[in-house]
């Protein structure tokens, strides 16, 4: 288990580590993002341009700028926007995580709730037209666009019916908790909503089918034939063993969505967290800021990924060996 | 004639000088105070005004810092006057290379200094230290600033910048008419001679006008408070303001910026409002909406060194085929904008109207000659050419974009369109090494000289291979018109009326060798709240802020 | 978020256990058949691929318009007037252009215009041909790639799957949205090639690659898992007890396994594949102006959502439709086939 266990962390390391360099590379193999003359400014004099160039070590060799970049990051802590200068990047991370992490938490409590009621209803009632239609609607919900969608919920609660039924809905935007706790939940209501109907559909479908599967295992037959009855069955057994699968993907998806993976949401509905800043650094191209939140949404995403291994290598040996 | 308009200048100076006194009074009673709560969807960078080039902070550094002249603030074209401010008075001699500036007494900054000589001296070589954008473009006629664009760290500025006493004197290497105006813009703002010498950021250095900067988050706010320190010396230059306080914050979409407005929880939003919500802006808040033309063109630079613009006639089919009208509707109508075909804007110093491109040639654009644009195509040799429009990918650039696109395929090109990021859809283009073939873009003066579009975006000097700030973004590089760029700029000095007429003409030989196709003059919308009142719209610098009450 | 579909795909659902003597594949064909909820999702599909593929047909004859081209001046017919298609605001300053909403009208702007004066049902057919040519060559090159690394990773094992299983972490933990935008910016002037690729800045081939590539981790990581047990299992071992060579294990055991797992997920790519089309050309890196996708429609509606919402509304219940179609298909195919069932059954996992 040990050994697995630095395994795991080994390669963590590895993939945060090209990640970092592919981002780093990637942002400085393309054409015109150069960012010199961006902070030079308008129509700079050329000497000035080779000054900016110095000061901000772009005309040293790539490896240095990105040891420098990578020191200010994590080191000094002190690396500055190159767009808004004298902005430091990683206070812009901290501010932002509040807004990601209320956005999903309220987004996870929604779906979880409704995905293992909607799950049991239809792994109960498997092959009847309930199970049908219940997982349709499981699927209508993967199947739109999460950015449209919230556009949709925005037109109605911020347009078309913001006069009489959703008068009380606030502009886009965030409140935070500290500052007033109802308007925190109303402005972060359809956000959660509009996130919470994509993994709904995933996680009862998750959920249906592991129930049935389980119910085809010995056990549960053996639980069936002592005499228990048929909820009690479903509670105590087939839904435990269900929830391996269902948690070991919460985790996965929890992490990603912390680590800004809810960018479409937070750019419709105009909450600054996470996504958001990293979807501006992307359209500024800004690399510091870029850098340090997909470093951010990285190590959230491999976290969760070798948290999950772990689990499921403490309860099944056999994977420990692949 | 050079008197003529200084004239002119004391005729407006009087009445203002009268309107101002009588409003100085109102100043301290019953419109004085409140919060005035401006709001952009992002911050302008960084906070330092010998660094920061957007219009954005450049409003605002209006309240804020003074240079030894200023623009004179003023509604209209009296915005244009050049008037002293932390200098008392100033005379130019040495045959127009050196110029004396005598210092006001008892100016204070928002530290409670007093502004010094040394300050002054200090504040040009930050210029150079700080790597101001402008620091090669504008100042660059400076005794010994080469030296100091060379090595900017140890720039001293010798022989180009001296003060003793109360008076400074700042010497050039050949006389300069632009010189007074590029003293007035806030890259050449008086700073502490304690300022950093790097780029301040976002922390504020203090300055000498009627508020100052008091804290500045480029994710939240940006706030601006009275400096205790300050006292009117000069009505025309740096005036009082009405709100106690005046504040940005970041963040807002542009249609919750309008939303806001609307609901009187904020006063103003920078951004432009997007095309749904003008209809309701210009029928609910008429009332509430101000439009002033600018003195600003949208063009679409054509690169003269890649196929298919390498030919004359591809660029002028171009400018034939452009439906100016049409293009209008994507800008939100005609009482939005007016179409063009030069480069000098209307009411511009140096501006004859002039339009070959259109139906019936002559001073107005009228309708697109298609017919013409497609025979133009096929003398070209061009036809069926692949080209590549680029824009920003707001929305109102993008569809202007996606316009041209559509033009370009109508009249026999194969074009699509590519939108890029804002934040570099102005310097891409400009290096040769990208292969920008058309792009979209907008140029707003920054000081009132026909050289400030024409030599600046068409000069030789401004076209530089390879590299990032190479302005000239068609490569246009025309020896004849040049030299004659280049003697208007000398005869600037003497005669300036003369040196407009002969900018009129080079107007004419550029807007006839098509590097561009200018599309239109569009003109600004300020979308106040309903409690702000006295709007004041200075040319120059835009809305006067301060000059604008909230109670 | 997209990868839980793929994991849970591969969760076996207790499909039907009567197995017939019949071929595998006439059993799934045959269970295919009995699907109903599948078989109209299935003719749904069809017929939106159908009505796509009539976009020419439609603009050129039904609507009479060029939805490539702006509009900005032009006329059209609604209730039998004569009406501009961009209506100029002439009350109170006369600010702000609106385009025409939608007419009901099949040959007149049927659902309005766009914000360039263009036919939005027409645009909504040709971008429907983009999105599902996009989503399907993503779907193919994730995979065929995702088979070939899959099986190479899990077949040969030791540094050659380290490196692999290795670079599918990387690829499965990089952000999409960063390899978009930076390639789209590469490619905006010139093309990039790559080796027979050659790719250019309207090139469909861009989303495309991009869409492929990213998405290789979620197929071959279950198909490595896959090759993997196969390899432990009887009939493998014994085979290679026998004497039988690397290829023909491949050909004749692996293969044929993997296939069907690839088979399985290929719908439910092709319908995530389509979902990221729509947000790439939402943040507008994916298909480039004057084409159009359902994604770059929704694009050019949100500027006009309030006034205009038709825009945003078609091309995203398109979409959606089509999304559920594929996932619900993908269902059907993957109860059909039932591959973890038929692993499940010697595996015991």
């Amino acid at each position: 288990m040990l050994r697995f266990i630095a395994h795991r962390f080994v390669s963590m390391i590895f993939v945060l580590f090209s990640i970092s360099v592919l981002s780093f590379l990637i942002f400085f193999a393309t054409p015109g993002v150069d960012p010199a003359a961006r902070i030079a400014g308008r129509n700079a004099d050329q000497q000035t341009l080779k000054a900016v160039r110095h000061d901000f070590g772009l005309d040293r060799p790539l490896p240095v700028r990105y040891g420098l970049m990578m020191k200010k990051l994590f080191i000094t802590r002190d690396l500055t926007s190159y767009v808004n200068r004298g902005a430091k990047v990683i206070p812009q991370v901290t501010q932002a995580a509040p807004v990601t992490l209320s956005l999903v938490f309220g987004a996870a409590v929604i779906w979880v709730i409704a995905s293992i009621a909607m799950g049991m209803l239809a792994g109960v009632f498997r092959g009847t037209a309930i199970d049908t239609t219940v997982m349709i609607v499981g699927l209508i919900g993967i199947s739109m666009p999460v950015f449209w969608l919230g556009e949709v919920v925005n037109l109605i609660t911020q347009s078309r019916l913001h006069g009489s039924v959703f008068s009380w809905v606030p502009p886009l935007g965030y409140v935070p908790f500290t500052h007033s706790p109802w308007g925190w939940f109303k402005a972060l209501l359809f956000p959660w909503l509009t996130l919470s109907i994509l993994y709904i559909g995933i996680y009862a479908r998750v959920l249906r089918s592991a129930i049935v599967e389980a119910q085809e295992e010995d056990y549960v037959r053996t639980a069936r034939a002592k005499g228990l009855t048929e909820r009690r069955v479903l509670f105590r057994h087939a839904l435990r063993t269900s929830l391996i699968g269902f948690v070991s993907l919460f985790g996965l998806d929890f992490g990603a969505l912390v680590g800004g993976g809810a960018l479409l949401t937070e750019v419709v509905f105009g909450l600054h967290g996470v996504g958001k800043l990293t979807f501006d650094s992307l359209q500024n191209l800004d690399l510091p800021v870029i850098l340090a939140t997909v470093m951010y949404a990285a190590f959230f995403v491999v976290v969760a990924n070798a948290v999950v291994d772990l689990i499921y290598a403490w309860l099944d040996p056999r994977v420990r060996r692949a | 004639m050079r008197d003529r308009k200084s004239l002119i200048a004391l005729a407006l100076v009087a009445v203002i000088g009268v309107v101002a006194t009588g409003s100085s009074s109102a100043r301290t009673t019953s419109h004085r105070g409140g919060t005035l709560k401006l709001l952009a969807n992002a911050a302008g960078g960084t906070l330092d005004p010998q660094v920061n080039y957007t219009l954005q902070y450049w409003q605002l550094y209006q309240a804020t810092y003074d240079g030894l002249l200023a623009f004179q603030k003023a509604g209209g074209s009296a915005a244009f006057n050049v008037v002293p401010d932390l200098a008392a008075s100033y005379k130019i001699t040495n045959g127009g290379k050196s110029w004396v500036f005598t210092l006001r007494k008892g100016i204070k900054f928002s530290n409670g200094k007093p502004v010094t000589a040394n300050d002054v001296v200090a504040s040009f070589r930050r210029i150079f230290k700080v790597k101001s954008p402008t620091a090669g473009g504008f100042y660059n006629g400076i005794v010994g600033a080469s030296k100091c664009l060379k090595t900017p760290a140890t720039c001293t500025l010798a022989g180009g910048i001296s003060g003793k006493g109360n008076t400074v004197t700042i010497n050039l290497t050949a006389p300069d008419a632009e010189f007074k105006y590029k003293l007035a813009v806030p890259h050449a703002s008086i700073l502490p001679a304690s300022a950093p010498p790097n780029d301040a950021g976002s922390a504020p250095i203090p300055g000498t006008g009627a508020y100052y900067f008091s804290s500045y988050d480029s994710n939240k706010l940006l706030v601006m408070k009275r400096n205790p320190y300050f006292h009117v010396w000069s009505q025309l230059a740096q005036p009082d303001g009405y709100p106690d306080q005046i504040t940005q914050s970041f963040g807002l979409t542009v249609e919750a910026q309008v939303t806001a407005v609307e609901n009187g929880q904020a006063d103003w939003g920078y951004d432009f409002p997007p095309a749904d919500r003008l209809n309701e802006l210009g029928t609910k808040y008429a009332a509430q909406t101000h439009l002033t033309p600018l003195t600003a063109f949208w063009y679409a630079p054509m690169n003269v060194n890649i196929p298919p613009f390498t030919s004359l006639k591809a660029r002028q089919a171009v400018n034939y085929a452009i439906d100016r009208n049409a293009l209008i509707k994507i800008f939100g109508g005609p009482k939005l904008a007016t179409p063009s075909c030069q480069v000098l804007p209307p009411g511009f110093p140096g501006n004859k109207p002039y339009c070959p491109y259109t139906k019936n040639p002559g001073t107005t654009w009228s309708a697109p000659d298609v017919a013409k644009a497609k025979q133009l195509v096929n003398e070209s040799g061009q036809k069926g050419a692949k080209v590549v429009v680029i824009s920003a990918n707001d929305e109102v650039q993008k569809a202007v974009g996606v316009y041209l696109a559509s033009v370009l395929n109508e009249i026999g090109f194969k074009a699509t369109e590519k939108a890029i990021s804002g934040n570099i859809a102005f310097t891409y283009p400009q290096n040769t090494k990208n292969h920008v073939q058309i792009n979209v873009q907008q140029w707003y003066q920054d000081y009132p000289a026909a050289s400030d579009f024409l030599h600046i975006l068409f000069g030789c000097e401004s076209f530089h291979p390879g590299s990032d700030s190479s302005i000239n973004m068609a490569g246009f590089c025309n020896k004849p018109i040049n030299a004659q760029m280049n003697a208007a700029l000398k005869l600037e000095n003497t005669n300036f009326p003369k040196a407009n007429a002969m900018w009129a003409k080079i107007d004419r030989a550029v807007t006839d060798q098509a590097p561009m196709a200018t599309m239109f003059t569009p003109k600004h919308l300020d979308f106040v709240s309903k409690r702000v009142g006295n709007f004041v719209f200075s040319k120059q610098f835009y809305w006067l802020v301060d000059q604008s009450w909230v109670q | 978020m997209s990868g839980a579909i793929v994991d849970e795909v591969l969760a076996p659902v207790g499909g039907d256990l009567a197995i017939a003597a019949a071929s595998p594949w006439q059993l799934a064909r045959r269970r295919l058949l009995r699907n109903r909820v599948a078989l109209v999702m299935a003719g749904l599909l069809a017929v939106i691929v159908a009505l796509c593929l009539c976009a020419p047909l439609y603009a050129h004859h039904v609507a009479h318009t060029d939805p490539f081209r702006s509009n900005l001046d032009g006329t059209t017919i609604a209730n039998g007037k004569r009406v501009p298609v961009m209506v100029q605001s002439t009350q109170g300053l006369g600010l702000g252009v609106t385009p025409i909403g939608p007419t009901w009208d099949v040959h007149h702007y049927f659902l309005g215009a766009d914000g360039q004066g263009r036919d939005v049902a027409a645009r909504l057919l040709y971008g429907g041909r983009n999105s599902l040519l996009i989503g399907t060559s993503a779907a193919l090159i994730t995979c065929f790639l995702a088979v070939l690394i899959g099986v190479v990773a899990g077949f040969f094992g030791g540094l050659v799957d380290g490196v692999l299983s290795r670079l599918l972490d990387v690829v499965w933990a990089f952000p999409v949205y960063l390899l978009a935008i930076s390639l789209s910016t590469v490619l905006i002037a010139r093309g990039v090639s790559l080796g027979p690729l050659h790719l250019t800045s309207g090139s469909l081939l861009l989303p495309i690659t991009i869409i492929g590539l990213v998405y290789i981790p979620y197929v071959a990581r279950p198909i490595r898992g896959e090759v993997l047990s196969l390899r432990r299992r009887e009939f493998v071992e014994a085979a290679i007890g026998l004497g039988a060579s690397n290829w023909r294990l491949l050909w004749s055991d692996i293969l044929p396994n993997v296939v069907t797992t690839a088979i399985v997920l290929f719908p439910l790519m092709l319908a995530i594949d389509m979902l990221t089309e729509a947000a790439l050309s939402f943040l507008s890196i994916g298909v480039q102006e004057p084409k159009a996708s359902w994604g770059s429609i929704i694009l050019d509606g949100q500027d006009l959502l309030y006034t205009r919402p038709a825009v945003a509304l078609a091309p995203g219940i398109a979409i959606a439709l089509t999304v559920l179609a594929l996932n619900v298909l993908g269902d059907g195919i993957r109860d059909a086939l039932d591959p973890r069932a038929k692993l499940r059954r010697t595996d015991g996992e």
